[in-house]
């Protein structure tokens, strides 16, 4: 079943879209069939929904996220202490994985998958709570911030893929590695920071040094290893780090981001 | 006591160690974290401001039975189905940690208890290499259903066997209401300040013991927070063993038989815990029938602002559960409180605690202190990502013997280097504030000690 991002439980507001005229394109020529990221269905009455999401989150959030959302929970210090990440402050508009443009808010599928799946190495998967439960805290933090009653960002739609892992994609990943200048991040050959990291150039929005993924181990990509995982975080960019969206320098041929993702794999030295 | 001769035991641990050290400062790819972050794929500061301290987070982890804070998730996190079995990858519940001294000089005068000969200074360096290492088993059986058993082998005690093993039975009734523990556990786990969550490990004393209901030797005092230690001088366990002024007991024991409850009926700022014990020294069985029982309080305040403090109090009520050299049963019970203030990179905790001893035999009424005190303040600061400074300050004011009870002030700092989140190496020393070679108190006659160490988790 080809994949999108586009989730079927858009509840509570209205869609408004703001998106670049090349991302536009994209969408508009790239049409997939819509399915969900998950099975999970959102609460329908909110108001229990708060309620219950407060409790939750209080219990499971609170530590790292704090109690007003902005990510000064008791926790959060020691977390990275020196070093990014962070806890994510719900009260700004800058989250690091989303399936909507960068600047824009998650959709609530977006927060829910997050909750669902964890961060490796900084957030654990709270799958141990039921699906309704994680969906109450969806709801719950939404209150953290005004800007969550605007129109909600529809989610950008990948082309059709991914493509198969065949040696002309991932020659073609390769030059597109260079291309972009990925390695001045991410290192030549893509398993050691790169320059900028070395002269400490690397920093999050709170200035926070920052480590950038070693490639060759997908597994610990904070977005997921997944293909479109990779494809979304690439195409979307990650907010409040110098990781940028490359959704305008791949618009001319949109099914490069499958080929850039079959050459980032074809680095796995692990799942 | 000196540490042991080279064995071949010895020897094959030191050869573990070589090669366990040379793989961490070579191998780049190998996310090596102890069993709860493999099988939670988080990094140890999700849970530990630094090891081996806890953070609110591990601190509620625990409290839960080993399942994540606000859930019930032990039996499906990293589980797989066979057939009608619920099976775990052994990686995400088995795990070890290796700590202790590779170098320490320590400068003390050995201890002539009821004499009047000063005690004959001792100034030694030795070289060793970590001589704790431990192999533990946790995790969740299902839901709600949790175990954790320790080997502990001590090179130095020469000692090997179960350190702690207990089963809870978690969330009993509604989320959070009740947690029951049973088996042998560590009764401080969920106070403000645990016995075994320090960044100064406990150092044990230098004694020689002198036969049953005999005051032992003691050549050098243990390096125990003082508010935790026995704080007496002439109390004997059960079996005519001497129970060392310096050692972790009662509620602050390393590990007693017994069963607890603790549990959040009203939410994340009000702790309470209840529970019962054999009593001090007592393993399985209680020769002497009554119960040790105690409760503790907990209130956790700061929920923002990178801001964490709580404040316990607890009450420990011991029945015969000492005795003293005429085997007389006495009832040896301990009230404290305790606090804990973390504020960005700064971790302060301290604990005041008052030790009692009742139902002495009249011989003793004149010669023996009932009452003793121990203060401990500690402090940590992580400096960098990777340095981490502490410094501790304890005061005991001893009980028992009048002719051996005295008061000692001890100043201890370190410097941890974390290499990895899961590796230190460290550098301790520990200064006594009151040292005076010419009296016969072991709490006089211990000068300085100085340590280098590791601590290592996987």
């Amino acid at each position: 079943m080809p994949f999108s991002w586009a989730p079927m439980w858009h509840f509570n507001r209205p869609r408004g879209f703001k998106a670049p005229n090349l991302l536009r394109g994209i969408v508009v020529c790239l049409t997939l069939s819509l399915t969900p990221l998950s099975g999970a269905e959102p609460p329908t009455d909110l108001s229990d929904s708060v309620v219950r999401g407060k409790r939750l989150y209080e219990q499971s959030c609170l530590l790292c996220h704090g109690k007003t959302g902005q990510g000064d929970g008791p926790d959060a210090f020691y977390l990275g202490a020196y070093s990014a990440p962070r806890p994510r402050n719900f009260t700004e508009a800058e989250f690091k994985f989303r399936s909507t443009p960068s600047g824009q808010l998650p959709t609530d599928a977006d927060l829910f998958e997050t909750i669902t799946r964890g961060i490796p190495g900084y957030m654990p998967s709270f799958r141990g709570l039921s699906e309704t439960a994680r969906w109450d805290i969806v709801v719950y933090m939404k209150n953290f911030s005004s800007m969550y009653q605007e129109a909600e960002i529809p989610p950008i739609v990948l082309p059709p893929g991914p493509l198969p892992t065949t040696a002309e994609s991932v020659n073609r990943g390769r030059k597109l590695y260079d291309m972009l200048d990925c390695a001045k991040c991410h290192g030549p050959q893509s398993m050691q920071p790169g320059g900028l990291y070395a002269q400490g150039e690397l920093r999050d929005r709170r200035g926070l040094p920052l480590l950038p993924p070693d490639l060759s181990h997908p597994s610990s990509f904070k977005n997921g290893h997944r293909p479109q995982d990779i494809a979304q975080s690439i195409l979307t960019g990650l907010d409040g780090t110098p990781m940028a969206p490359f959704e305008e320098a791949l618009s001319p041929h949109p099914e490069d981001i499958w080929h850039l993702v079959n050459y980032l794999l074809s680095l796995s030295r692990s799942p | 006591m000196n540490w042991p001769s080279t064995s071949l035991v010895e020897k094959v641990l030191l050869l573990f160690w070589v090669i366990l050290v040379s793989q961490l400062f070579t191998t780049t790819d190998v996310q090596a974290i102890p069993a709860f972050a493999r099988k939670y794929d988080v990094n140890c500061t999700v849970c530990h401001t630094r090891v081996p301290r806890l953070n609110r987070t591990g601190e509620r982890f625990l409290e839960n039975g080993y399942q994540l804070p606000g859930t019930e998730d032990g039996g499906t996190t990293k589980k797989f189905r066979l057939g009608d079995l619920t099976l775990d990858d052994v990686t995400n519940y088995l795990g070890f940690r290796l700590r202790g001294n590779v170098l320490r000089t320590v400068d003390y005068a050995r201890h002539a208890p009821g004499t009047n000969i000063d005690g004959i200074p001792e100034d030694r360096t030795e070289f060793g290499f970590p001589e704790v290492f431990s192999l533990f088993t946790a995790g969740t059986v299902t839901n709600n259903v949790g175990f954790f058993a320790e080997v502990e082998s001590n090179l130095e005690e020469d000692e090997t066997g179960v350190e702690r093993a207990f089963l809870t039975f978690n969330n009993i009734g509604q989320h959070d209401w009740a947690h029951l523990r049973i088996g042998k556990f560590d009764p401080s786990a969920y106070s403000s300040y645990a016995t075994l969550r320090q960044q100064f490990e406990l150092v044990g004393d230098n004694s020689v013991d002198n036969g049953s209901f005999m005051l032992p030797t003691i050549n050098r005092i243990g390096l125990t927070p003082a508010a935790f230690a026995s704080k007496f001088h002439g109390l004997f366990d059960q079996s005519g063993t001497t129970i060392l002024p310096t050692a972790p007991s009662l509620f602050h024991a390393v590990a007693e038989m017994g069963l607890d409850i603790h549990g959040r009926p009203f939410g994340d700022w009000f702790l309470y815990q209840v529970g019962i014990l054999n009593g001090a020294n007592e393993p399985f069985g209680d020769s002497n029938n009554p119960k040790d029982w105690y409760v503790m309080t907990r209130f956790d305040f700061a929920q923002s602002d990178y801001l964490s403090a709580n404040f316990s109090g607890f009450a420990y009520f011991g029945s015969n559960n000492a005795k003293v050299s005429t085997m007389a049963d006495v009832n040896w019970s301990r009230y404290g409180f305790a606090t804990n203030v973390r504020y960005y990179m700064v971790d302060f905790y301290a604990a005041f605690v008052v030790d009692h001893v009742a139902n002495l035999p009249n011989s003793f009424k004149n010669t023996f202190d009932e009452t003793a005190t121990g203060l401990t303040v500690e402090a940590n600061v992580l400096a960098t990502d990777r340095i981490l400074f502490g410094i501790r300050f304890d005061h005991l004011d001893a009980g028992g013997l009048r002719t051996q009870r005295t008061s000692s002030s001890l100043l201890g700092v370190i410097a941890k280097y974390y290499v990895r989140s899961n590796m230190a190496l460290f550098l301790r020393d520990d200064i006594n504030l009151r040292h005076a070679q010419g009296r016969r108190a072991p709490e006089r006659n211990f000068r300085n000690a100085f340590f280098v160490g590791a601590d290592v988790a996987f």
